[in-house]
């Protein structure tokens, strides 16, 4: 099923190349960008282009000749003829049949694809270890076709290449839902794997609201027709499975916006717990509590580890309490018993200042563990094949929530590093690591000295080799520290605004592109991967666990 | 490659001087302009239409508003046009001739709707002129320049392009008169070769039924076709049937050869003629096409004059042949003159501001059509280096 739509047009100052060509159709014709078509060519190949700019135009030179074909600017008149017309197609060239660089030839015949063309021109017709990213959708009725789209794993998640970011402003994005049809893709995919070393686990932040408190329960809303799209991607439309739940400890109830039955209801099956720190565990990740905090001199690291070496009094600290009190005895003028003379008051008040706020805020910081707590590092040392952890840290404000996840990912890393005693092949090969928000760790403004960001970076450059991949989602993309998104293969653009496209990371995409990202629907992405030959807009179907009005 | 210079040396026993070779249209306009010359004979004391008490002018615009929305009267629109090339010059018995090449286009387009604007005919000649001299026989001048014409097309070079000479036109060899040449000799053949062309074209959409009282043809330029020698539509007197539904618009016309009913100039007149204003018609015939034809002409104005350049742009000259006894006799009948009138009226947009400078002067479907005729034409390059 083919149809004719036009014809390659090669003028003086528009010549065809090896990158592009351009083509006319009628003006009523509906195409768009990234539609691809093809064109017949040299020695019976066929070179394959996909849309970037329609330009329609007429024969006025000016738009004063408008203006006098309306009768001198009367908006009633109407004319006998309208004016002719017609649009050109720009199209970015991704391949030809026979491998033939040659530009398309004046006036040879431009067509619509069928499944096949699409899946050649594109590369999707010879992806190795497919993982559905979702779909693309082409052209009008009749010719309205739909077509699954599959990364290969091994560009995604490593070994080839690692690492995922994904853009876009809230909500309209739908980022976190991108991130987790992936996640969920990939946990189907792995659980049904008989490789020995080809293994996954999952450790998801949950930073806002319920969004992710209930992703082993069905989303009950979903219709046939997002049913049928799973189906197609070859995906079992089921909520994730084997989900752990940690919640921040508090004495009443854990800090969380999930609801206090679905804790209770997770927490009798076994699968919810509260998270706590310790502090003769958890001492040496204090200093992850001041990882925004701007330290030019120095002096918060040396405080830190003058505390976590155990110098002075600190020595003999057993809990967070004492260790509150010992700091305040050094914001005591005067007072310079056991007290490091480089570090000064101001400095242990400062010091003071920040942790106690965060001491207080949160009831995390205890003393020991009660039934169903548990240590966060404990948890990740031990995870296990196709687990997937949710770390609730919403309701906990942002220097909590900044500890917890870097001292998630230094769990993470130890146990991938082989710090922790464990059979090899009982760990994960993968962990994956998804968080939300990634700019507040990792953007260009985060000190260079944060631990957390220093984290993220040892990840994004060393984590393929040793397995752990990080899912990264953000507002605006330009926010992020540049060696962070270099590191990454594989990016997805969901909707974001006109400032953001303007920037420097968007420079090489193609300025219509540009305006479609400020005009995506939800759901809908522009990814790009390695082994995809141009960027892809594509969909994919709502989310396939439990969703929560109003977050 | 042989080209086709070395070919005509060749069957004509002359020499190719091998002179620059280029484009006429683009150096120089043409002296002679061929439109300009006619002259009419003012049948005076008769009316071109059967309204006679209209002495002064009458305002189309009411009627214009009245059918707009309707289908237009108009549904066929021709235009003809043509490139000429001075090829060369060739020595024939101590005399010098110029070569010319030219390309005829005639394209009659159809609309069917405000959006579809298609060909319905489409004439697209490649001819040469060259002087009676070039046989040197003299005895069959017709049957020897088919033939060369025959063998030039054979050509391995015209072959290859797919191209083909669609005749070879012969000017006079005579003693010239003066302010006369031999170049624009060549080109008037060639002009004529385009006129033929364009009644050829009439002639086949009155063949095929397709002009009637709701579709009419509207022809760009005058309808005074001079008798032709030869071919088979030479004298307008015979095939005069075949004008019943068209009509001829002159964006340019000579305002003084226009006269009123008495026979003074009209052009006072015309200057001042108001916005949607047409002229009272007027009876002519003409010598050059023959006594027999009558036509109706009258002048009609579709821009207002301050927007225009001249008083004159701006006003169109409407001419319509009298085919029935009727209409001989009383002029055709002022509703159909109203209507043609206020039918070009609506035509009077989109414009050809600022791509043409007649654009006050020209109606769009015939600028399509004319724009559709050139975009035929094979480049002037390619056109040259065939010779």
């Amino acid at each position: 099923m083919t149809k004719r739509i036009g014809k390659i047009i090669a003028t003086e100052k528009m010549p065809t190349t090896v990158d592009e060509f351009y083509f006319w159709t009628d003006k009523e014709r509906v195409i768009k960008p990234f539609d691809v078509v093809k064109v017949e060519h040299i020695k019976n190949s066929v070179t394959f282009g996909v849309v970037e700019e329609i330009s329609h135009f007429t024969d006025s030179p000016s738009f004063l000749a408008g203006y006098i074909s309306s009768d001198f600017g009367d908006v009633d008149h109407k004319a006998n003829t309208e004016r002719i017309g017609m649009n050109y197609v720009k199209a970015r060239v991704v391949g030809n049949t026979e491998g033939i660089f040659t530009p398309a030839l004046d006036g040879h015949l431009v067509s619509l694809a069928d499944e096949e063309d699409v899946k050649k021109a594109l590369g999707l017709d010879e992806i190795k270890n497919p993982l559905p990213c979702g779909y693309i959708e082409m052209y009008e009725p009749p010719y309205d076709i739909r077509i699954p789209v599959h990364f290969n794993s091994h560009f995604l998640i490593g070994p080839e290449g690692a690492h995922l970011n994904i853009s876009g402003i809230s909500g309209l994005a739908a980022k976190t839902s991108y991130a987790m049809f992936l996640l969920k893709a990939i946990q189907n995919q792995y659980i049904h794997s008989e490789k020995e070393n080809e293994s996954v686990a999952f450790v998801i932040l949950n930073v806002k609201g319920r969004d992710l408190v209930a992703i082993d329960e069905p989303n009950n809303d979903i219709g046939n027709a997002d049913k049928a799209i799973y189906e197609m991607l070859d995906l079992a439309p089921e909520p994730f499975t084997n989900v752990k739940y940690y919640y921040p400890y508090s004495k009443e109830y854990p800090t969380t916006y999930a609801n206090k039955e679905d804790v209770k209801s997770q927490t009798k099956q076994g699968k919810a717990f509260q998270f706590k720190y310790i502090y003769e565990d958890d001492k040496e990740s204090i200093d992850l509590l001041f990882s925004n905090v701007d330290d030019p001199t120095q002096t918060m690291e040396s405080i830190v580890n003058y505390i976590s070496t155990g110098q002075g009094k600190f020595g003999g600290i057993t809990n967070w309490e004492e260790l509150s009190k010992e700091i305040h005895e050094h914001t005591k003028k005067g007072d310079t018993s056991g007290r490091d003379k480089e570090i000064t008051v101001s400095s242990w008040r400062k010091f003071y200042r920040l942790f106690k706020k965060t001491l207080d805020k949160s009831s995390i910081f205890a003393n020991r563990l009660g039934d169903g707590e548990v240590r966060l590092k404990e948890q990740i040392k031990n995870i296990q094949k196709n687990d997937v952890y949710v770390i609730d840290v919403a309701r906990m404000d942002e220097e909590t929530q900044g500890f917890v996840f870097g001292d998630v990912m230094r769990a993470v890393y130890d146990l991938k590093l082989g710090q922790i005693e464990r059979k090899e092949s009982d760990i994960p090969s993968k962990i994956i690591v998804f968080i939300d928000e990634l700019n507040k760790y990792a953007s260009k403004d985060v000190p260079k000295s944060s631990p957390i960001l220093r984290q993220i970076l040892d990840i994004t450059e060393r984590g393929r080799s040793l397995g752990i991949i990080l899912f990264g989602a953000e507002q605006f993309r330009s926010d992020i520290h540049d060696r962070v998104k270099g590191n990454c293969s594989s990016y997805a653009y969901g909707r974001t605004n006109a400032i953001e496209v303007s920037k420097g990371d968007y420079q090489y995409v193609p300025p219509v592109y540009k305006s479609m990202l400020t005009r995506l629907k939800q759901g809908e992405y522009i990814i790009q991967n390695p082994v995809f030959r141009s960027l892809l807009n594509i969909k994919f179907p709502k989310p396939i666990y439990k969703q929560f009005k109003n977050g | 490659m042989d080209k086709i210079l070395n070919f005509l040396e060749e069957q004509t026993g002359g020499t190719c001087y091998r002179s620059y070779k280029y484009c006429v249209d683009e150096t120089e306009i043409p002296s002679v302009n061929y439109e300009e010359s006619q002259s009419y004979t003012l049948q005076r004391d008769r009316y071109g239409e059967t309204d006679t008490s209209l002495k002064i002018t009458k305002d189309i615009s009411k009627t214009a508003k009245q059918i707009q929305g309707n289908t237009p009267l108009f549904h066929y629109f021709l235009d003809g046009s043509r490139r000429i090339y001075k090829v060369d010059d060739i020595e024939l018995g101590r005399k010098i001739f110029p070569i010319i090449g030219g390309q005829i286009g005639v394209a009659c387009c159809k609309r069917e709707n405000p959006s579809t604007f298609k060909k319905a005919i489409l004439e697209h000649n490649l001819v040469m002129a060259l002087p009676s001299e070039a046989d040197k026989d003299g005895k069959n001048t017709e049957q020897f320049f088919n033939s060369v014409t025959q063998k030039i097309n054979n050509l391995a070079k015209l072959q290859q392009y797919n191209l083909k000479f669609s005749k070879i036109l012969t000017y006079p060899s005579k003693q010239l008169d003066r302010g006369e040449t031999f170049e624009n000799l060549g080109i008037a053949k060639i002009q004529d070769e385009m006129i033929e062309c364009e009644k050829k074209i009439v002639s086949e959409l009155v063949k095929k039924n397709l002009l009637n009282q709701d579709k009419y043809l509207l022809k760009d330029g005058s309808l005074q076709y001079k008798p032709m020698k030869s071919g088979d539509f030479r004298e307008l007197s015979k095939i005069k049937s075949n004008y019943q539904c068209v009509v001829g618009l002159s964006k340019q016309f000579n305002p003084e050869l226009s006269k009123d009913k008495t026979g003074k100039s009209n052009a006072t007149k015309i200057a001042k003629l108001p916005l949607y204003h047409r002229t009272p018609a007027f009876m002519y015939q003409t010598d050059i096409v023959s006594t027999e034809v009558h036509f109706c002409i009258w002048y009609l104005r579709i821009r207002d004059v301050k927007y225009t350049e001249s008083p004159f742009s701006g006003v169109v000259k409407v001419e319509k042949v009298l085919v029935t006894d009727n209409e001989l006799e009383k002029g055709l009948g002022s509703d159909e003159v109203d209507l043609i009138s206020a039918n070009i009226i609506n035509e009077r947009s989109p414009v050809a501001y600022g791509t043409d400078t007649r654009w006050a002067n020209h109606l769009y479907p015939i600028y399509l059509t004319e724009k559709y005729v050139k975009s035929q034409y094979i480049s002037d390059l390619h056109f040259l280096n065939l010779f």
